[in-house]
């Protein structure tokens, strides 16, 4: 596969549905946050390394899914090209919902606002979840000028999938401190 | 359709030259492959690996492609004269240059091999489209039974010297869309070079804004 055309020399791309945009399209700014997003997720899994590679094989799943949210984003509604795409299900979203669960389960319970940082993976993990919410404010921007309140099913679920994904590493954050026995500092007012 | 890539044995029952530098091996098909029109393979030979789209439609009971024979190539000298019964493996389907019927003309530009999977296409019924094939030669083309007996429009564009006659437009395949086709909405289709892919793209910005673009890049 060639890596390069030159097709977007000029400030436009091509969307999967064949359309050329402007690279300053809200589209683009939605799945380009997207790509920022999956790229930090693999910050974030590169530092676990044994004997605490255990949450890696999740986060390359989530890797996955944050791929197919961004097809779909490069995709038109109404395009043929939609049928190819596999999207996001309400089986992925009970799967984050699942792990925060599990990781919970590990935690103390939360007194308070936590500094983001701690032992190196938390602190990817909180850079990975302000890019997710900043993610998520594209998309809504995206979603609500080209389609007001009737976004299609498929963008929805995406939607409640990056909100969910927030919380999911916000907790992943947390319990990245807890796996390298790194304690959390709580905001002093 | 959706189709998943897996991994298959195949065996190479026959070659055929289409031109001094070009042929089309056919290979057995493994059962339970499944691919649409437009879809590529990666072929495996010991440790080389090179995709090449399929010739052949999804109802043919072997698997062709369409391979350009380049002297100091990794994979394609040897496929060039590869024993009849020789075995490979390959990865696919891959790929999601398919056709997607829609009320705009459909252009296909390809250069080189880059035809294949329109070949596929014509083969398995898409109907009404325009294709151009840039080529240097008259020598170079290919298929053109399967594609005239498809297409609207068939227009070989030859980029070298060659003397010509009525049917061949002198030049490249940028040229014939810039000088002849009509302004409007379209849906293009392009398959080879990645500069005819670059050059047709900013074409199509500039000349018809609001017509699709899908794209493959060959070389």
């Amino acid at each position: 596969m060639k890596i390069y055309t030159g097709t977007g020399d000029r400030g436009k791309t091509s969307l999967f549905s064949g359309q050329r945009v402007s690279k300053a399209n809200a589209r683009i700014e939605a799945y380009g946050d997207m790509d920022e997003l999956n790229s930090i997720i693999g910050a974030l899994s590169a530092n676990l390394g044994p004997p605490h590679s255990d949450p890696v094989e999740e986060l390359q799943q989530i890797q996955t899914d944050l791929f197919a949210i961004g097809a779909l984003l490069a995709t038109t509604p109404d395009s043929p090209a939609m049928d190819t795409i596999a999207g996001i299900g309400d089986e992925h979203i009970e799967f984050l919902e699942k792990s925060i669960d599990r990781m919970e389960q590990a935690l103390p319970e939360l007194k308070g606002f936590i500094l983001p940082g701690g032992d190196p993976t938390a602190a990817w993990a909180h850079v990975a979840r302000t890019v997710c919410r900043r993610t998520e404010r594209r998309i809504v921007r995206f979603l609500d000028a080209s389609f007001k309140m009737q976004a299609p099913d498929s963008y929805q679920r995406s939607l409640i999938y990056i909100n969910r994904l927030s919380d999911y590493l916000f907790v992943a954050a947390r319990y990245c401190n807890h796996l390298f026995d790194t304690p959390e500092k709580l905001w002093q007012k | 359709m959706e189709t998943k890539a897996q991994n298959y044995a195949s065996e190479l029952k026959e070659r055929r030259w289409l031109s001094n530098k070009s042929f089309e091996i056919t290979l057995t098909k493994p059962k339970d492959f499944r691919y649409i029109p437009g879809q590529w393979i990666r072929l495996i030979h010991h440790t080389v690996e090179r995709d090449y789209s399929l010739v052949s439609t999804p109802t043919d009971p072997k698997l062709a492609l369409c391979i350009r024979n380049i002297e100091d190539g990794i994979l394609s000298p040897g496929l060039s004269n590869a024993p009849v019964g020789s075995c490979f493996n390959f990865n696919g389907p891959h790929g999601y240059f398919t056709f997607r019927p829609s009320t705009r003309p459909a252009v296909f530009a390809a250069t080189g091999t880059g035809l294949a999977p329109f070949v596929s296409m014509a083969r398995s019924g898409v109907t009404g489209f325009i294709l151009l094939h840039g080529v240097r030669s008259a020598k170079d083309l290919y298929y053109t039974s399967v594609i005239k007996s498809a297409a609207k429009q068939y227009v070989p564009c030859l980029s070298g010297t060659d003397s010509l006659s009525g049917e061949y437009f002198r030049g490249r395949v940028t040229d014939y869309l810039r000088k002849n086709l009509a302004p409007g909405l379209y849906d293009f289709y392009l398959c080879g070079r990645r500069e005819m892919i670059r050059d047709v793209t900013f074409l199509v910005d500039e000349k018809f804004p609001g017509s699709l673009i899908f794209t493959e890049t060959f070389y």
